[in-house]
């Protein structure tokens, strides 16, 4: 009791409070212009977060998160172009929508459902993470070791459309984690002789540079495209919004569901939440044939799943250290650099902050009900505010960002480095989000895999010994077993194919 | 700017190749069988694994040609607009030392917001007002010793 009378104390703090209302407004306006995600929200807010105690620091990017998930709903029903990836999967229908002049149903189905599935996410964070923290403080090495494979297995083949490039990707990841100081022998690595190399491909201008940079190098080639805000005048929000919810509480229950699950599963996110409870919600509905001509199921399915995606997205990164997203993967590299390992201990020793962390999640929600409000009142502001102006000022905001992570030129280096080839990648069809993870957790990973090595001296059968690192290391390897036959039949089929043809 | 599978495949086997030929002077980690050279090997080893699948899927799916050009690439002034971006970046790397932040950043943002298309006056003065609110921020508040330059004497 007194960890949560604690956690009160930190949270309900003027300086907080206005950082969380600062990055709440900041997430919407970000959310909300097309080509911004909310992962690039993270990655420009983590810089002025670098200068915060744990508790602001994490309250910004909750907030900003979860706004940035919302207001990605806006720019879909008013231009048809998603603000943020989370919102594509029912971009189309609530466009229709807008069309057929339900504007108003679709924002106000958008916001409800958004705020609900929110907070059901963090329902399930704030019941099931203590639990779970519980179990993982027994874990070894071995234990970690299958988590992290499970977790990035995962990241490879749900969370990526070609599993080949995501695993590329994954493994890059992993191996620029190897610069630096090798965890186990202390042994410099890949450095070339270079200072900066070191301690390490620092992280932050690595994050700007994939997720802000390459957007910004992508915006600049589509400068002149742009939607049209429709004509069409926003009234009052919730008139029916409540029939809707009569109607359609089980689908709303449904896509929470998935979206807690799919958010919960490290590697896979609010946007693939969104996509796959869309479909769900379209293979199981009475009125298939309305999905796609502006009917609003679908869209409580999916509006529901990827906020509370973003919700179950923190058990993983909480109890066990390992991302259940891009943006999860962010807020651990902060953790880490504030000097906490996540993991279970964190809530023996200090739960105060977890606990912090649940109530700012429940603000965060709460405070998306006006703040979304008024952001849909005044979207036609917000969407005027020109692309050509925008962009320049997110490179100077990206540079200066990088140059204080390093305070030298080097971040800003890595920055563009890392950037260009973030670029090249996504050209070519390679996620970059498996890379972030691989990053992030590849240094954990290695420790775990040394110290296992070290203690089954080298005998795999070792790293299967105790009952929990077992099942684990069972189910990884029944991924991986069933996703190479998947792509050797796919293979051989494609080839038939070709044969044929 | 797109080369197709083989080529991404033969880059990153060039690379992984390299690595784990840089994991041999690693010197072994003293009283135990893995040293620092084990898990980069692991990982090289991977890399090179999905190379040569990515080769051999574009070889037996027959193969596309070696580069297609976007749209955007073939356009003089959309491929000014990208190079233009990088550029300011690297202008910033070279001349953030000398001129300082200031100069630099409101610089960058002049020239993009013109050639973007924002009119004159607005551009200058979104780029005053920003460059000045991020040293601010940054300078003063978030205490980043951004590089004073020409105006050290100012500052």
């Amino acid at each position: 009791m007194t960890a949560i009378s604690a956690a009160f104390g930190l949270v309900f703090d003027p300086t907080v409070l206005a950082v969380i209302m600062g990055s709440a407004m900041f997430g919407m306006f970000v959310g909300a212009m097309p080509g911004l995600t909310a992962t690039m929200a993270t990655a420009l807010l983590v810089p002025v977060t670098f200068f915060m105690a744990p508790v602001p620091a994490l309250g910004a990017i909750v907030t900003a998160t979860a706004m940035a998930i919302f207001a990605g709903d806006i720019p879909a029903a008013m231009l048809r172009m998603p603000g943020t990836p989370a919102s594509a999967a029912y971009a189309d229908e609530s466009y229709e929508m807008t069309k057929k002049g339900q504007l108003n149903l679709a924002m106000g189905a958008n916001l409800v459902f958004s705020v609900l599935g929110g907070i059901f996410g963090v329902a399930i964070l704030i019941v099931l993470a203590p639990v779970l923290a519980e179990v993982a403080i027994n874990f070894s090495s071995f234990e970690y070791f299958w988590l992290a494979c499970l977790g990035l297995t995962c990241a490879v083949f749900i969370g990526t459309g070609d599993p080949l490039k995501g695993l590329l990707s994954l493994f890059i990841g992993l191996a620029i984690g190897c610069v630096g100081i090798d965890p186990a022998a202390g042994q410099p690595r890949f450095t070339f002789g270079n200072v900066d190399l070191l301690s390490g491909i620092n992280f932050i201008p690595t994050l700007i540079g994939m997720f802000a940079v390459s957007e910004l190098l992508r915006g600049a080639v589509t400068m002149e495209k742009g939607g049209h805000v429709v004509a069409q005048a926003v009234g009052n929000l919730m008139t029916g919004v409540g029939g809707v919810l009569r109607k359609y509480w089980l689908n709303f229950l449904r896509g929470s569901m998935i979206g807690t699950v799919i958010g919960a599963l490290p590697g896979a996110g609010a946007d693939i939440a969104a996509w796959v409870s869309y479909a769900i919600s379209k293979k199981t509905s009475k009125e298939p044939e309305k999905f796609g001509t502006g009917h609003v199921e679908g869209i409580v399915d999916a509006t529901s799943a990827n906020n509370s995606a973003l919700g179950a997205a923190w058990i993983p990164a909480l109890v066990f250290g390992i991302p259940g997203d891009s943006i999860t993967a962010i807020v651990i590299g902060v953790l880490y650099m504030k000097g906490m390992n996540p993991g279970p201990s964190v809530f023996l020793q200090t739960p105060e902050l977890i606990y912090a962390v649940f109530i700012i999640f429940i603000i965060a929600n709460l405070l998306m009900f006006p703040l979304g409000w008024a952001a849909i009142k005044s979207a036609k502001q917000i969407l005027r505010v020109p692309r050509n102006i925008l962009l320049p000022i997110i490179l100077i905001f990206c540079i200066v960002g990088s140059y204080a992570m390093t305070n030298s030129l080097y971040g800003v280096v890595l920055m563009v480095t890392m950037g260009v080839f973030g670029w090249l990648l996504e050209e070519h069809g390679v996620p970059v989000a498996p890379l972030i993870l691989g990053l992030v957790l590849g240094e954990m990973l290695e420790q775990n895999f040394m110290s296992s090595m070290i203690k089954a001296d080298g005998s795999l059968l070792g790293f299967l010994s105790r009952p929990i690192a077992g099942v684990l290391g069972v189910c990884t390897m029944a991924i991986w077993v069933l996703m190479i036959w998947r792509a050797l039949s796919f293979g051989s089929s494609r080839a038939a194919v070709g044969a044929k043809a | 700017m797109r080369f197709n599978d083989a080529v991404v495949g033969t880059a990153f086997l060039l690379i992984a190749g390299a690595m784990i030929a840089m994991t041999f002077t690693f010197p072994p980690f003293p009283g135990q069988k893995y040293g620092p050279s084990l898990f980069p090997r692991i990982i090289g080893g991977g890399i090179i694994l999905c190379s040569v699948l990515l080769m051999l899927r574009e070889w037996r799916g027959g193969g596309r040609p070696l580069l297609v050009l976007e749209d955007w690439a073939r356009r003089p002034g959309r491929l000014a607009s990208f190079a233009l971006m990088l550029a300011a970046m690297v202008f910033y790397l070279v001349a953030s030392e000398p001129l300082g932040f200031m100069p630099t950043a409101f610089l960058i943002q002049l020239v993009l917001f013109l050639w973007f298309g924002v009119r004159p006056l607005m551009a200058l003065v979104v780029a005053t007002v920003m460059t000045i609110a991020v040293q601010y921020f940054f300078g003063s508040l978030m205490r980043v010793p951004l590089p004073r330059g020409i105006l050290d004497s100012v500052l």
